[in-house]
Order: C-alpha cells, then sequence, then structure tokens
C-alpha cells in the first residue's frame, strides 16, 4: 500500500522524521495490522519497512467505532455506543480462545485469519495500538485486556489519559498523543495540552504523536510544546519525539538516540532542535543522506529548468498543430485516523 | 450575603484556580500601571530594551526607558521578560464553533449563496472555552468571519475577554467576505466523469454572477429601495468606503482577476485572503496596493513540484516584494488560532527578520483589517491590550504569558483546560 515516492515522505524528511509508524483509519474496534518505516524516500516500498520490527495491530475506541459522526444514516451498525465496543472485544477475544484451544486439540478447524491475529494478541506476539479519547472507554480496554491475560502497549491521542494516568501506570501502557489537540469532536471536551507532561510526571513512556503529513514534519516543534504546557525538561520533551517511541515501538535497540551500534539515522540542526527557528539541514537513514538542504536547493534549479524545457516542447507542438488535452490537476488524498 | 461571598473565596482558594466554567472578564482599570523593566517589542519593528511601559484608563500613556513612578501606580516588575501587543486573528471562527463535529455548536455557515446581510457578530459567543484558551498564547483579539457560500456574509472583529459580543466588539461589521470562483472544478464521478480536478468552465459565468449582484445592489441604492432588499442594503458599506471586501482565493489566475474585478467595480478597499500563490503576482498587488492574509504556515505545498518550504517562506517573498502582508487562520481549525504567535515565528525562521515577523500578527494585521488606529503596535494612545511573556512569544519553548490586559483590563490567563490541569495534578500529589 506504501507509496515509496509520496512527496510527503520527502518533506518528513525535510523536518528532520526518520522512522514513522503507519496507522489505517478508526472506523472499527478492531483494526488492521500498521507497519513501522524508515522514510527512505524513493526506494522500493519492501525497503522502507525496518527490519524485523515487532508486530502491531490497531484497535480503535470512541466516536470513529461507534459512527458518532457519520450521519442519520449510520445508525445500524453494532456497536452504536461505548457500551457495545466492550462486547465487540470481550466477543472477539471468547472466539480467540475457543479457537486456540480447538486449534492445539488437534482436532479438526477451520482455520481463521482474524482469529490467528487475534491469538497473537492473547499469546503477546503481537503490540496492541489503540486510538482513544475517554477515561472510561481506556480503562475499559485495560480491564478486557488485564480479563484476557493481555496487555495494551500504546494508547494513541490518549487525550483523557491524563485523568486515568495511575490506572495506565499500573497496566504498563505507553502514551503516544497530541501536543494541542482538541474541539474538533464531542469526546476532545477535555483534551488538555498538558496532557503529556501529566503522564510524563506519572511515569508513563509518552510520546507526541501526528495524524497527518503536515504536522509529522514538525515533530520537533510539537515536541516544544510539552516544554510550555507543563514545563517539561527541554531533555524529557525531546525524548517524546525520539527515544520514547522508539521504546513504545519496541525498536529503541536500534534506533531513538545517538549511540553506538545503533543505527545512523541522524540529523543535523542548524540550532536549537526545538526552536521554532531552527531548521534540519540534513537527514540520515542508516549513514546515507536522504535530506540535504543544499543538494535540494540546487534541485530546484534542476527542476525549474527541466520544467521550462517541457513547457516550451509542449507549446512548440501545439503550435505545429498536435493535439493537446484540457489541464488536469492531480490531487492526492490524504488520510487521516477519522478518513473512511 | 458577606458569609456567602468568603464561602466562595475559601472555595476559590481551596481549588487553587478559579472554579467557574468560563473565565470572569477583568474590571475597569482603575489605577495607572506600569510594566518595567522588560525587553518591549512595539509591533512596528522597533525593540525597546529595559522598558518602562505605563497605561492608564485603559490606553497606553508612555513608553520609554525612564521610570516615572506616580503615587497610587501599581508597578509591575518585569526585568528578563518580553512585552508585546496583543496578537490579532484575521479571518477565525472563534466563538462561532465550539466543537467541529457537533452541529448544534457550529454556527459559522448560513444557508444562502450570496447573503451579506448575515452578521457574524451577534453569534459570537464570548464564553466558548476556545476563545478563553487564545489568551494563554497571546491571541487576545481576533475577526469573527462567517463562511461558505460566494458572498459569506459580514464579519467584525472583536477582543477575548468580554461578557457579551456588544462589549467585545472593537470594530463592527468590518468587513464582506467573498469566496472566490475556484479555477478547477471536480469531475461528477457519479455521472460517470473522472473525479479529478479539471478547469472550471462555468469560471466566467460564476464570476459574471457576483457582477451582477453587485450592480443589481447598486441600482437597487440608487432608487427608491423598495420593497426593502436586505442583502443589497448590506452592500453599501462597499460603495462609501466604510467596509472591506476580504476576497478569499489561492491561486494566480483568481488573484489577479479579483483585483481587475474590485478596481471595475469600484470596490476602494480589497484585501486577499489566502493567496497561497501570492508570490507570483506581487506588482499587481502593489500597484493597486492590495494587502494579503496569507495562509497560516503549517500547511503542506500546493502541489507535489513545490517546495517543501514554500508555506514557510511565502511571507519573506512578499514583504520582500514589497507587499502589505499579515497572517489568516482561516485555513487551520479553528482551535488552532491559538498557534498564531508560532505561525510568526516559523515565517521568522524562513527568512524574514524577527521584529517584521511579530508584525505579521500585530501591526500588519491591525492595518489591513482596519483597527490599526487603536491596536497593533505598543504606542501612545492605542489601546493597553498587551501582555508579558517569560521570553520570545514566537517560539513553544518560551511563549509562556505572567500577565495579560486588554483595554487596560487584567485578564484572566486561566482556562477550562489549565483548570483540569491543575484538578489531575493535584488528584496526583493527593495519592
Amino acid at each position: 500500500m506504501v507509496d515509496s515516492d509520496d512527496i510527503n515522505i520527502y518533506r518528513n524528511l525535510a523536518g528532520g522524521v526518520t522512522t514513522i509508524q503507519i496507522l489505517h483509519g478508526s472506523a472499527n474496534p478492531i483494526g488492521g495490522r500498521s507497519a513501522i518505516i524508515k522514510l527512505k524516500w524513493g526506494e522500493s516500498a519492501q525497503n522502507l519497512i525496518f527490519p524485523d520490527s515487532p508486530k502491531f495491530i490497531k484497535f480503535a475506541l470512541g466516536e470513529n467505532v461507534k459512527q458518532s459522526n457519520w450521519g442519520d444514516y449510520s445508525r445500524s451498525r453494532f456497536p452504536q455506543t461505548r457500551m457495545g465496543v466492550e462486547q465487540v472485544y470481550t466477543d472477539y477475544f471468547s472466539r480467540a480462545k475457543e479457537y486456540e484451544t480447538l486449534k492445539k486439540s488437534g482436532k479438526p478447524y477451520r482455520k481463521d485469519l482474524e482469529m490467528e491475529t487475534l491469538v497473537e494478541i492473547l499469546n503477546k506476539e503481537r503490540f496492541i495500538s489503540c486510538h482513544s479519547y475517554v477515561q472510561s472507554e481506556i480503562n475499559m480496554l485495560m480491564e478486557v485486556a488485564e480479563r484476557f491475560n493481555f496487555n495494551i502497549n500504546t494508547f494513541t491521542h490518549i487525550l483523557e489519559g491524563y485523568k486515568v494516568a495511575d490506572k495506565m501506570k499500573e497496566h504498563g501502557v505507553g502514551a503516544s498523543t497530541f501536543s494541542d489537540w482538541w474541539a474538533y469532536k464531542y469526546e476532545v471536551n477535555d483534551a488538555i495540552p498538558y496532557n503529556a507532561a501529566i503522564l510524563h510526571n506519572q511515569g508513563i513512556v509518552t510520546a507526541i504523536n501526528s495524524d497527518d503529513a503536515e504536522m509529522s514534519r514538525r515533530l520537533n516543534q510539537e515536541a516544544a510544546k510539552a516544554i510550555k504546557y507543563g514545563a517539561i525538561s527541554e531533555e524529557d520533551a525531546w525524548k517524546m519525539v525520539t527515544l520514547n517511541p522508539a521504546k513504545l515501538l519496541h525498536i529503541d535497540n536500534r534506533v531513538g538516540s545517538v549511540k553506538v551500534g545503533k543505527d545512523a539515522d541522524m540529523v543535523l540542526w542548524n540550532g536549537h532542535p526545538m526552536s521554532i527557528y531552527t531548521k534540519a539541514e540534513k537527514t540520515l537513514i542508516e549513514g546515507a543522506v536522504y535530506f540535504d538542504i543544499e543538494r535540494d536547493k540546487q534541485n530546484r534549479e534542476t527542476m525549474k529548468r527541466e520544467k521550462n524545457e517541457l513547457t516550451t516542447m509542449m507549446l512548440q507542438a501545439k503550435n505545429e498543430g498536435l493535439k493537446t488535452k484540457p489541464v488536469v490537476k492531480k490531487v492526492d488524498e490524504h488520510f487521516h485516523c477519522d478518513t473512511i | 450575603m458577606k458569609h456567602f461571598n468568603i464561602y466562595i473565596l475559601f472555595i476559590a482558594l481551596f481549588m487553587g484556580s478559579f472554579s467557574f466554567a468560563q473565565q470572569t472578564p477583568g474590571s475597569k482599570q482603575t489605577k495607572p500601571i506600569a510594566i518595567v523593566g522588560a525587553t518591549a517589542h512595539i509591533g512596528n519593528g522597533q525593540v525597546i530594551e529595559n522598558s518602562v511601559i505605563v497605561f492608564e484608563n485603559g490606553k497606553i500613556t508612555s513608553v520609554n526607558t525612564t521610570n516615572t513612578n506616580t503615587p497610587g501606580m501599581t508597578v509591575i516588575d518585569a526585568k528578563g521578560k518580553h512585552v508585546y501587543p496583543g496578537f490579532i486573528a484575521a479571518n477565525s471562527a472563534l466563538g462561532l464553533v465550539e466543537v467541529d463535529a457537533v452541529r448544534a455548536s457550529d454556527d459559522q455557515d448560513e444557508v444562502g449563496f450570496m447573503i451579506p446581510h448575515v452578521r457574524s457578530l451577534i453569534a459570537y459567543n464570548t464564553e466558548s472555552k476556545v476563545v478563553e484558551s487564545m489568551r494563554p498564547n497571546g491571541v487576545l483579539m481576533a475577526q469573527v468571519s462567517p463562511k461558505g457560500g460566494r458572498i459569506s456574509g459580514t464579519s467584525s472583529i472583536v477582543q477575548l475577554d468580554a461578557w457579551n459580543w456588544e462589549d467585545a466588539a472593537i470594530k463592527t461589521d468590518d468587513a464582506i467576505h467573498l469566496n472566490w470562483p475556484s479555477a478547477f472544478s471536480r469531475g461528477r464521478w457519479w455521472l460517470g466523469e473522472p473525479a479529478g480536478l479539471k478547469p472550471n468552465k462555468d469560471y466566467a459565468e460564476q464570476i459574471n454572477e457576483v457582477t451582477a449582484f453587485i450592480n443589481d445592489s447598486k441600482a437597487y441604492l440608487k432608487g427608491d429601495k423598495k420593497p426593502i432588499n436586505l442583502p443589497f442594503e448590506a452592500m453599501q458599506g462597499l460603495y462609501n468606503g466604510k467596509q472591506k471586501l476580504f476576497v478569499h482565493v489561492n491561486d494566480e489566475k483568481g488573484i489577479t482577476d479579483a483585483i481587475y474585478f474590485a478596481k471595475d467595480n469600484n470596490i476602494e478597499q480589497l484585501v486577499i485572503v489566502g493567496g497561497a500563490e501570492a508570490h507570483k503576482v506581487t506588482d499587481l498587488l502593489k500597484q493597486y496596493n492590495v494587502p494579503v492574509l496569507i495562509n497560516n504556515p503549517h500547511s503542506l505545498p500546493a502541489n507535489d513540484d513545490q517546495d517543501y518550504d514554500m508555506p514557510y517562506k511565502l511571507a519573506k517573498q512578499m514583504h520582500d516584494a514589497g507587499v502589505l502582508i499579515g497572517i489568516q487562520v482561516g485555513n487551520a481549525e479553528n482551535f488552532q488560532t491559538r498557534n498564531l504567535p508560532f505561525y510568526a515565528g516559523t515565517c521568522a525562521a524562513y527568512g524574514m527578520d524577527k521584529e517584521d515577523a511579530l508584525k505579521l500578527i500585530t501591526s500588519n494585521n491591525a492595518k489591513i483589517l482596519g483597527i490599526d488606529a487603536f491596536v497593533g503596535t505598543l504606542e501612545v494612545g492605542k489601546d493597553a491590550t498587551l501582555f508579558i511573556s517569560e521570553g520570545d512569544a514566537l517560539d513553544m519553548r518560551t511563549n509562556i504569558l505572567t500577565e495579560a490586559f486588554i483595554q487596560g483590563r487584567q485578564i484572566s490567563l486561566e482556562s477550562h483546560q489549565t483548570e483540569l490541569w491543575r484538578r489531575y495534578s493535584e488528584k496526583y500529589k493527593n495519592q
């Protein structure tokens, strides 16, 4: 699915981003598998995949899975309430347990890919990233997980995490949150920009996430907001976009800090990396330069020339009477976690 | 009654913060106040180190470097801190929408295609939780604009600490908003056409519709005005120079056409809102003296082949070309209006002088909105709408406000969000 030539990969490199976890939308309580990729722009999609990266799956809670904002015609799919969401999880994991028991018993069974994936979760072979908003549902999912003897790895967005940091700590789950998003849905009424600071202060491994290609290219600034909102130290705020997300993705043995033996995924900044005035000058992945501000300048000139040449050729062709076609503007669709 | 008040006070102290849902507007300034020792960013490009700023009865009375302490004056020691004029958000939806996804809380977009008579001001909710979240970041004033249709309605400009829209208004019905026809239209995929963008073949016709509306309204205004036509009545301000026309348009051709359109129709005060390609028509913009409110720079480039930093450096290019520019927030989500200072910071990161970048959200926005006679800079005679920050207010790390004033009234920097922060920090402290 990944378009490894996507210009937004390059734009992210220019913002000092080297590794991302890509997750699909949040329409279902139990979603699909996600991928961890390195932004090796222009290489084949296969080469972008983080080598031997751990297995993940996306879960989701809240208004998206209960279709609250889908209009008046989307009122019949189960679940329509948070009550229903709990039962979806309980139902699926009960069935997964039965499936595994049957499979292990040696009796004939019908192979079911959904159940196989859920069994991986029960056996702690696949980690869960769960899109989450309000405290009741967060506590519910931790409770369901504990009932079935597994753990949630990361709550993403987790905008009311600050209300239940103590319970999250006990469960051992990490947090990946927006720096300052709120007011876009009813369930983010109590979302506060101090969320990251409170979670961090309670000892939760906390990361700052984006939800789109625009914000993800300014992660350094998003981390800086944890200094403004909640007075987190600069070092701790910086970890929220480096070492902490690496820990949450279980790849901190390879990336997340500058340390002998780790991958040479590094950014050369022209100033304090969390200052609004700072730019990334070079972005390296495994020692190779994928973004260089000087090379970018040269490429601009090359592209300008090439564009002029092509335009001239097209005009000549038109003047010679060759067939033309009307202008068509290319538009890419950008996916967010609300995209259906 | 006295006991009741003491009880309230006790509760407030106990909670560690004011515990009302919304912040109570600050009361009228009764004593002169001096802010002493701060680095003052005047908002016109000038910086005064170790400054003394005095304001009285809501107006700035002195800006210099010597302390003229008069009896009864409140002195705020701001050594090492920074003072700024209140930031001004142009083309915001503040107070018109509370939660984007909750229809009942959304008053941005009225039904109708040409509805200049629809006024944003009367729907402006002073008690919006989104509005109060602006102030801790230094955003103290905003233009509140209606959205949608071809002519969306009439905006007004408010200050963000008020009991109701009447005392919030600092300029009523300042501008009419026109969404310029798009150069491209989407294929009607449900009729089997390709879904991509293709040239809008109705473009000229759509401009003609607006021209016809203008001609009809002018004819109406010259006649006996019977029967009363509210949309036509509302257009008068554009023709007598009392109101501005804000044209929302991004592409080169659209901007060019909009400029000639305004000229042809004798509309004197034109402002371009958006202007993603305005750098391609700077000569024309200058020739006709048209200012541009550029998009919030935290956006993606418009095309794949644009420079990755195009939205960041547009301000610098426009500034260097000599066009009057400010920053608008209409292309971001409502709640993100509080990031306005960091938009200006980004323009500084990509080439602008820091004090010039500051103008984009202070004096330039004030000029473009037509409120520069009384706000936008720290100058004698202007409203004491200003704030003190621990450090550089255009950088996330140091935009930390200690005091803020609107028209000399000290305002609360608390919000629904700071209250929750304190409440839950307490929760864990007490465990």
